[in-house]
């Protein structure tokens, strides 16, 4: 099956599973930083049992192969009366895995910070919320800007677990399954879906570089 | 303006009591006992190692103390939580490493405190900010972000970020340290400045003239512990100790 024919027949499939894809990434990543943030904060605060519930949390999601996190989100909790949709299973696998590493790259911003700015903070009365969010997060996230924009990468790339759940529509790996069930698509099949990924990952790392240029805290 | 009635005097803005503290087994603050009166400027000298920079960050609690106490204006510091918090609010503290907060303008660094913690409204921050930065020569650079600032700059607007919190005394922790010479005296005269107005300092400092100058009392530490006090004449020109005496010697010809 030549190029042509490929998109001729299932090039509205390849369309949709794009946007699905688009779709799943969009929604991931947002939940992706707001729980990043606040498991950081756990492990960052004062309160050592918070603290440790933040570390064990980043070591186990960032520990365990995503296939077996679907696995278990998708057949064992069922078993819990815990029942979410197919898409929702992806999602929540793909915000698990990825604040996990999210949170390690505040921490890495957070420790470019230095105690000093810390300490004066303390010493004009500022409380610990206070300095968490006046100097501790929007430095850590204006400095980790590049990291976050590979993180947003291989959050799309993580949807692809899409593809071992019978979602609908298809994201794009999962549609590359349904066309080789169907035709022999061969490699070709793989590449449109490559195209996809790879072209909206230009566009992330380039929108990525200029904001990392916008906000960059000169020091 | 030194003058004090007898009844303000009896309650010291700062009081250490019998302070200690260790650091693993190091002992770096032995038995400190140290008043500072309203108006007053305290210097610490000493080599270092000898516990003056520890002795100053305990004051607001940076540090914390193994036994002893310590009193602010005949009030006990707080330990921790909300009423710490306020009290840190109260006691201005310049760092050796001007500590500004990089992603902020020099402007937002100065208003920060009173809009977050005093509950000034913005406008009114900013004008006292811009009068706070014109007073210490730096209101050009308002809009610039601190790393675009030479030192002896940044350490002037961290002047003027402690004193927007209006603090009942300032303590200064090897404040011209870390600059270039060039740029100390610029950072002095500011401090010589707030000394005449009246604030009550905490000096911690290598710079003699300074001392001589400007304070009312000198400390002299070593090993953790408090050697000597006394006029700054008296101190420079008849040392008491041996430890002093040495230590004098060592810095002469700076």
């Amino acid at each position: 099956m030549g190029l042509t024919e490929l998109l001729g027949t299932y090039g509205q499939n390849y369309l949709n599973g794009l946007l699905t894809t688009w779709s799943l990434t969009a929604v991931s990543f947002v939940f992706v930083m707001v729980l990043a943030v606040a498991v950081t904060v756990m492990r960052v605060s004062p309160f050592a049992p918070l603290r440790v519930v933040g570390d064990l949390y980043v070591q186990v999601f960032r520990n365990i192969p995503g296939v077996a996190l679907l696995i278990i989100i998708a057949y064992a909790l069922p078993d819990l009366n815990v029942v979410l949709d197919w898409r929702t299973c992806v999602i929540v696998t793909t915000i698990l895995m990825g604040s996990a590493f999210g949170s390690e790259n505040f921490m890495s911003g957070i420790n470019t910070i230095g105690v000093g700015q810390i300490e004066a903070a303390r010493s004009i009365g500022l409380s610990f919320g206070q300095i968490l969010r006046r100097i501790v997060i929007p430095q850590a996230l204006r400095t980790t800007v590049l990291p976050m924009t590979n993180l947003l990468i291989a959050v799309m790339l993580t949807t692809a677990l899409g593809s071992q759940v019978p979602l609908s529509p298809q994201e794009l790996t999962g549609v590359v399954s349904y066309v080789n069930t169907r035709a022999t698509g061969g490699i070709l099949a793989f590449l449109v879906s490559a195209v996809g990924y790879v072209g909206t990952a230009l566009v992330i790392s380039l929108a990525g570089n200029r904001i990392d240029r916008r906000v960059r805290i000169l020091r | 303006m030194k003058e004090q009635s007898a009844a303000e005097k009896s309650v010291p803005v700062i009081e250490l009591r019998h302070v200690d503290k260790h650091f693993g087994d190091l002992h770096v603050l032995r038995d400190i006992n140290l008043t500072v009166e309203k108006g007053e400027v305290l210097v610490v000298i000493g080599p270092s190692g000898s516990g003056k920079s520890t002795m100053c960050r305990t004051i607001n609690r940076l540090e914390t103390i193994d036994s002893g106490e310590i009193l602010i204006e005949g009030e006990p510091l707080p330990q921790e939580g909300a009423e710490l918090t306020r009290m840190r609010a109260e006691l201005g503290m310049v760092f050796q490493q001007f500590n500004l907060f990089a992603h902020m303008t020099i402007l937002d660094n100065v208003t920060l405190g009173p809009r977050e913690v005093l509950g000034v409204p913005r406008d009114e921050a900013e004008r006292r900010a811009m009068e706070l930065l014109e007073r210490v020569g730096v209101a050009e650079q308002a809009q610039k972000v601190p790393a675009q600032l030479s030192g002896g700059q940044q350490q002037r607007a961290a002047i003027a970020r402690s004193l927007a919190m209006r603090p009942k005394a300032m303590m200064f922790d090897e404040p011209t340290s870390a600059l270039d010479p060039e740029m100390i005296n610029e950072v002095l005269d500011v401090m010589v400045e707030l000394a005449r107005e009246g604030m009550t300092m905490v000096v911690v400092t290598h710079e003699m003239n300074f001392a001589r100058r400007v304070a009312d009392r000198v400390v002299f530490m070593a090993d953790g512990q408090i050697v000597e006090e006394g006029a700054p004449d008296e101190f420079f020109d008849h040392p008491r100790t041996q430890r002093a005496r040495d230590f004098l010697d060592s810095i002469k010809g700076h």
